[in-house]
């Protein structure tokens, strides 16, 4: 290895370690950011905000109401007798569910006709409203099962086994998804800054009329950010344990699968400095870039709800594999063996878009 | 205030920012990718989910269990596995979600009458999918071999999004989104870049006020995010079709407002930040992270604890969410959306106010 590579090496690690800000930026997004992340973002149906106004004013009514009380899904903040009040709370945003018992509930289902309970849902948020829609039908099923077992004729009963999360802890998903982003961050954002900054400064020209090489110039700059995230990911595995992940698969496998996931993502970020001039143009082309690869990876909604055109462009995010890959070998104790197409799936997006970014790097600087 | 010294720093940075045609391209078409995006993918029901069926009964009864599966929209076979181990396999390799095994015997035991257990494992990693998953594997079951009659009936009434859409949910909310994303960027770098470059202190050494200053910094990105709203709310309306059930002046003078708040947070920011770098990563991290999960657009403010709950009132994407959300979809008047609007107001003036004497201390 010649001497003015290995001294350009040094210059680029200097650099990258006495910049204050990124370093704090990037141990913030490894660590509170996902701290913070796991803890608040779910998608779980949980303390739905209900109003509830029994017109019957029965026992079984009471019966019912007691279950949607007690249920981790909902949580009775107005009891009203009159349902125009309720609607009211429901217009303000204060309650996003109404239940209504109408009169004479309790005698016609003792009766074996069919009753009827309402629920009046805001349908602002589609999301929730969607699934507290069909928490609430769950409980009215059950409530229905454990009163009225005689009522069920059917036999056929499913017995639920969930592996890898039996709890279905959105936190444990959270966590890896946010380490996930994380990566995938810095890995665009800091290679696109560090080789734009030289551009802005002029610098760049002086490193050009060096005997280095373009593509010394391209590993000096990459190997930095390399380092750096694959360092990272140990204070994100202290939190990981925090909130009791399990790592079930081999450490230094994940490590080897990180290496290749941020070359994709080092790519991207080449590519994004080669083209623009100003620090603004590459942050926005970040973004632009970033936007995209985010979403279309599951880490945030999940890939089988997009439709079919979304699924499909979703075969090129290299986000999309590395999830795979993370919770595979965190919750599934998935190996090599379980792991190697997605494998080779990241390294046919990471090679040829290295050799693009560095043909562009190439000739965008001569 | 002098009128003709503001007009002067106002043509300067319109034609920087014209002559920029990079960022203005992208300034524009962030939002609307962002809107295509946003309104295709964000949706957390599962049809399709990925099914591996054991079927070691493989009798007429249990085809017909399995037939179920098949003909619901929510499931999608993606293999009949030979051996528990091949779920497991495909489970690992996150090929199926879920697997179903029908035990031998179940025929018999379904004909007679004893019950007949179905076993169902379902990947937990992915808590979204495994829950509802979980529920339409439920609702199969418990309806077979034939539907149930319910004993107390739900009936249901949506409002004011009755078909359920993700669209007509997230467009409104997005507004709130992409103005937090790009205006205070955009403003908080253009004021820190004079700093780097230190054309900066030629503005110091000018007759010009600080007030004025700000103004002509900040009304072409005023502009430009006003332009980024209109451009959401047209391509909203026109090509997603999301309702409009309130007023739309009163839409257009909230989101006024909330521009200024934005630009109001990038002129913080460019006053504490000394670099670029700097000042996009504290954006990154007061605007668009908190706008984007803190502000109620995609994850429920009310399923956070306690605490966050409260942080995530620190950042004024959410008011601004509120109000926007209920004009276009709950139709709320001027009074209703009254107090939302106060507390933006009371923040933008805190923010520039701030942001002004801090201007002030260096200028002088």
């Amino acid at each position: 290895m010649p001497v003015a590579f290995i001294g350009l090496l040094r210059k680029e690690t200097i650099q990258f370690f006495r910049d204050r800000v990124i370093l704090g930026l990037i141990l913030w997004l490894y660590t509170i950011e996902v701290v913070i992340c796991a803890m608040a973002l779910s998608f779980d149906v949980e303390n739905v905000p209900m109003a509830v106004v029994d017109q019957d004013r029965s026992v079984l009514s009471r019966t019912l109401l007691q279950k949607f009380a007690l249920s981790e899904s909902f949580v009775l903040k107005h009891q009203e007798n009159d349902v125009s009040v309720a609607e009211r709370h429901l217009t303000r945003g204060e309650v996003t569910t109404i239940l209504v018992i109408p009169p004479g509930f309790e005698r016609s289902v003792r009766a074996g006709n069919q009753a009827k309970v309402q629920f009046l849902q805001d349908g602002t948020d589609s999301n929730i409203a969607a699934n507290s829609l069909y928490y609430a039908k769950g409980i009215v099923n059950a409530f229905v099962r454990e009163q009225f077992p005689q009522s069920r004729d059917t036999n056929v009963v499913s017995v639920t086994r969930i592996w890898y999360n039996p709890q279905l802890t959105t936190a444990n998903f959270m966590v890896l998804s946010m380490i996930a982003l994380a990566g995938m961050m810095v890995g665009v954002i800091h290679p696109a800054a560090s080789i734009v900054r030289e551009k802005e400064r002029g610098t760049i020209e002086q490193l050009l009329v060096t005997p280095i090489s373009t593509l010394q110039l391209f590993l000096a700059k990459l190997t930095p950010t390399m380092i750096m995230g694959i360092l990272s990911v140990f204070p994100s595995l202290l939190i990981v344990r925090a909130f009791d992940v399990p790592l079930r698969g081999s450490l230094a496998l994940f490590l080897a699968l990180t290496g290749v996931f941020l070359l994709s993502a080092i790519a991207l970020g080449v590519l994004i400095a080669s083209y623009s001039r100003t620090l603004q143009q590459a942050l926005l082309l970040s973004f632009f870039g970033l936007f995209p690869v985010m979403f279309l990876s599951g880490t945030l909604t999940p890939v089988e709800s997009m439709p079919v055109f979304l699924q499909a462009l979703s075969y090129l995010s290299p986000l999309r594999y590395y999830m795979d890959i993370i919770t595979g070998i965190f919750l599934k104790g998935a190996g090599w063996m379980e792991l190697w197409d997605e494998t080779l799936s990241l390294l046919a997006i990471a090679v040829p878009m290295l050799i693009l970014a560095l043909a562009v790097f190439r000739r965008r600087l001569k | 205030m002098n009128y003709r010294r503001m007009t002067a720093l106002l043509t300067k940075e319109t034609r920087e920012l014209v002559r920029d045609p990079v960022t203005i391209v992208l300034a524009v078409i962030m939002p609307l990718i962002m809107l295509f995006l946003f309104g295709y993918a964000i949706n957390l029901d599962v049809d399709e989910l990925a099914l591996g069926i054991y079927d070691q009964d493989n009798t007429p009864m249990s085809r017909m269990l399995v037939d179920r599966f098949a003909s619901s929209p929510y499931f999608e076979i993606i293999e009949y596995s030979h051996s528990t181990h091949d779920l497991e396999r495909s489970m690992q390799r996150s090929q199926i979600r879920a697997g179903i095994v029908i035990p031998s015997g179940f025929s018999r035991r379904v004909l007679r009458n004893q019950p007949a257990p179905v076993q169902v494992i379902i990947d937990g990693g992915y808590p979204v999918i495994a829950r509802l998953g979980l529920a339409y594997i439920d609702a199969v079951v418990a309806s077979f071999p034939k539907p149930q009659p319910d004993l107390v009936g739900v009936e249901t009434r949506v409002w004011y999004n009755p078909s359920l859409s993700s669209i007509t949910f997230v467009v409104p909310g997005l507004f709130a989104v992409i103005l937090m994303a790009f205006p205070p960027l955009l403003t908080a770098l253009a004021i820190v870049r004079e700093k780097e470059t230190g054309s900066v202190s030629q503005i110091y050494a000018s007759p010009l006020h600080s007030s004025e200053y700000i103004l002509g910094k900040l009304l072409p990105y005023a502009s430009v995010a006003f332009l980024e709203i209109l451009m959401v709310i047209l391509v909203g309306f026109a090509w997603f079709k999301v309702p409009i059930a309130g007023s739309l002046p009163l839409l257009f003078f909230a989101s006024l407002i909330y521009v200024f708040t934005t630009v109001g947070i990038g002129l913080l920011v460019s006053s504490i930040a000394r670099t670029q770098l700097a000042a996009m990563l504290l954006t990154l991290i007061i605007t668009l992270m908190p706008s984007f999960l803190f502000s109620g657009f995609l994850f429920p403010i009310f399923t956070m604890p306690f605490g966050l709950q409260l942080y995530s009132q620190l950042f004024p994407a959410n008011y601004f969410m509120e109000v926007s959300r209920g004009i276009l979809l709950k139709g709320l008047g001027i009074e209703a959306v009254l107090p939302n609007l106060l507390l933006l107001i009371i923040y933008t003036v805190v923010v520039f106010i701030f942001a002004t004497w801090r201007m002030k201390q260096k200028v002088a």
